[in-house]
């Protein structure tokens, strides 16, 4: 069992408050990975997990059990650091031993858990390795099996992948993935960057200056932002955003005016704004699309990458830069004037004096 | 207004050192080529210390195999190995009595339990006040200062203000009569006499040493600790499997220059006993040394030479020891 609740929880160093009124909930064998920016607290908050910082207030229960006064130890948590953490001093056999060793663990279970760790993560040649003699892939598996090895009621994971390569990093983020379809334990992944959090959770936690910004699914963040930060965070490049003001509305959704002659339908809730509003509407460069109707886009350059094509440019009179993404190889002129329109359900709506996003016809407004 | 003409009357000046230092330099780089310039600018020192370190190493070498009271050289009979002859010979050598040079073999043997004491115990105090003011302590910046003041005092100053502390009417007894207890002679009787050496040693070095090992307490990575903790290791298990292997490096260190410099204990040890007493419970190597060639009318430059030469060589051991452990251990 590796349930785990956070209730109201918070963090200050001094007078610095670092998290704020955090509730969230964690089922038993999820994968969850903890996204923000620098700076956010998502490291942290990882670390109050794992008893290696002090809460100011608020309660951290796993399992059932308040793990508050608990220390690291006591847990049954395992963690994988950024550093990776390995003792340096120690071949890898006993970094994977010294954790089982110090529980007082039978040296035959000791030995069939290192084995069956090593086998796992294809570390056995480098048992009797040192640390320093390892790639920064290997140390990284190593670092892992030490989790592995302790059978822990979660996992946690601060940045493990930052140190690696390009590649490395794709390779290792799939083998993470693999190991929680075979061992279903609980995790909980801190990274900064949204292709892990988007190709491996499942559930993303979205955290901006110490504060829950939303908790889902990938793609419900995706298709769903609950405010700007959330839909400029998620989705590479970011998500156009244009002024502009409500028209009218009607059963269809409400009608957006840019300032271009062509107006924009978004099918969100009419009732959550008024006539003469004036809103923020975001669409994701995936969902332009170049069509015969719609808004005046001028190309500035574009990058084809071969199977898909970024397009920069600005709206016709404006300066501000508006990406669009196209499926294959898309050769524009540079300074051609092209039609763009969101696809259908793809324009998002923002009120700006709150960042919230105007719901989707059905759905509440969840109240920050 | 003032401190910028100041700052400006400054730069004027550094310019003008600068333009008559620059011609010779330039006279000599295209004198030399570039590549010897490198040397040029060591020479001074490198002068300094052939003067003052290595002549005399080669005068002390030199006048070991030579003998009679003579101060300069050529007033020197050339006599072999007979002053090595002298210490060295011994019906047992750990009985002094019964050597040719009681004195040598007795600091000698003064000087061996002084460097295993000393060593074990600067030690033990050094790699405790740094395990403690490696944490989070209140007021850790003041005691580091504090166990680090004492390196700073002269040895003449350290052994007085202990004489003073320890004397028949020092502060220690006036202490120990306040609770009743009668006064001690501490630096007449043997036993006293030697702990306070030792004490005394430890309390004026340890800063030092201290330093050494708090360097490289914080330069072990606080994740290991971190991860330690989740490994569940206990205090003790942290402290012996984590903190002293990863401190193994400037361990060594701390061993081999306490163990140099114990065997040269000398100037606070005369002063606090009084030139090595009582008797020659604390004469020390370095002392007999001293008392050989200038301490008397005796002016044994052979043999102290001798016997400068005979520590000079441990020494030397001592530190090839550690050159070779250091680089095991980089490997």
């Amino acid at each position: 069992m590796g349930d785990l609740k956070l209730t109201n929880l918070n963090k200050a160093y001094g007078a610095l408050a670092v998290l704020h009124d955090i509730n969230l909930t964690i089922e038993d064998g999820e994968f969850v990975v903890f996204v923000g920016p620098s700076g956010c607290g998502k490291s942290t908050l990882l670390r109050v997990i794992a008893g290696l910082e002090d809460i100011t207030s608020g309660g951290i229960d796993m399992s059932g059990r308040d793990v508050r006064q608990l220390s690291p130890a006591e847990r049954k948590i395992a963690m994988v650091f950024q550093s990776y953490a390995l003792y340096p001093h120690m071949s890898v056999r006993k970094n994977l031993a010294f954790g089982l060793e110090n529980l007082r663990f039978k040296r035959e279970e000791i030995e069939s858990r290192i084995a069956e760790a090593a086998r796992m993560l294809a570390i056995e040649p480098y048992l009797e390795r040192k640390p320093r003699q390892l790639s920064g892939g290997q140390r990284q598996r190593v670092a892992i099996g030490r989790a592995i090895v302790r059978e822990p009621d979660i996992f946690l994971f601060d940045e493990p992948l930052s140190n690696l390569d390009a590649a490395l990093r794709v390779q290792t983020r799939a083998e993470i993935t693999k190991l929680h379809r075979d061992i279903k334990t609980t995790m909980i992944y801190v990274t900064h960057d949204q292709v892990e959090a988007m190709t491996m959770a499942d559930k993303i936690v979205v955290l901006n200056a110490g504060r829950i910004e939303q908790v889902g699914s990938p793609l419900d963040l995706f298709d769903h932002p609950r405010n700007l930060f959330v839909a400029g965070f998620l989705g590479s490049p970011r998500m156009n955003i244009f002024k502009g003001k409500v028209v009218s509305r009607s059963a269809e959704g409400v009608v957006i005016d840019l300032g271009y002659a062509q107006y924009l339908t978004a099918k969100v809730d009419p009732s959550s704004v008024s006539d003469g509003q004036p809103v923020l509407a975001g669409v994701r460069p995936a969902h332009f699309k170049v069509s015969s109707q719609g808004l005046p886009f001028i190309v500035q350059y574009y990058e084809s990458l071969g199977t898909e094509t970024y397009v920069y440019g600005t709206l016709e009179g404006q300066s501000e830069q508006v990406i669009i993404h196209q499926p294959g190889h898309f050769a524009p002129q540079v300074g051609e004037r092209l039609t763009i329109a969101p696809a259908e359900g793809r324009l998002h709506v923002f009120d700006p004096q709150t960042s919230l996003a105007v719901p989707n016809f059905g759905e509440v407004r969840r109240v920050a | 207004m003032a401190a910028r003409s100041i700052s400006s009357l400054g730069d004027r000046l550094l310019d003008g050192v600068m333009s008559i230092v620059e011609a010779p330099i330039n006279g000599f780089e295209r004198l030399m080529g570039r590549k010897r310039m490198p040397y040029l600018f060591l020479a001074p020192n490198l002068v300094l210390f052939g003067i003052f370190t290595f002549l005399p190493i080669a005068i002390a070498v030199g006048y070991a195999f030579t003998g009679g009271t003579g101060l300069f050289v050529t007033e020197r009979p050339f006599v072999g190995f007979d002053n090595f002859r002298q210490l060295l010979s011994c019906e047992n050598y750990l009985e002094p009595g019964s050597c040719k040079e009681s004195l040598f073999w007795t600091a000698i043997w003064n000087t061996l339990w002084f460097v295993s004491f000393n060593v074990t115990a600067t030690l033990l105090v050094a790699l405790t006040t740094a395990l403690i003011l490696n944490r989070a302590i209140a007021g850790r910046g003041f005691f580091r200062a504090m166990f680090f003041y004492p390196v700073l005092l002269s040895p003449v100053v350290i052994g007085l203000i202990w004489k003073w502390f320890l004397d028949r009417n020092g502060l220690l007894n006036a202490f120990l009569q306040m609770l009743g207890v009668p006064p001690e002679i501490f630096l007449l009787e043997v036993g006293w006499s030697r702990f306070f050496v030792v004490v005394v040693s430890v309390w004026c070095h340890m800063g030092f040493y201290t330093l050494i090992l708090l360097a490289g307490l914080q330069a072990i990575p606080k994740d290991l600790y971190e991860a330690a903790s989740i490994d569940a290791a206990s205090p003790r298990r942290t402290l012996f499997r984590i903190t002293l292997p990863l401190l193994a490096p400037n361990l060594l260190v701390v061993l081999i220059l306490l163990m140099i410099r114990s065997v040269q204990i000398f100037d606070e040890a005369w002063v606090l006993t009084n030139g090595g007493g009582p008797g020659t419970a604390n004469s020390f190597i370095v002392q007999y040394i001293y008392q050989m060639a200038f301490g008397s009318d005796l002016r044994l430059f052979g043999l102290a030479s001798a016997a400068s030469v005979l520590m000079g060589l441990v020494l030397l051991c001592l530190t090839l020891v550690q050159l070779k452990l250091g680089k095991k251990m980089e490997s």
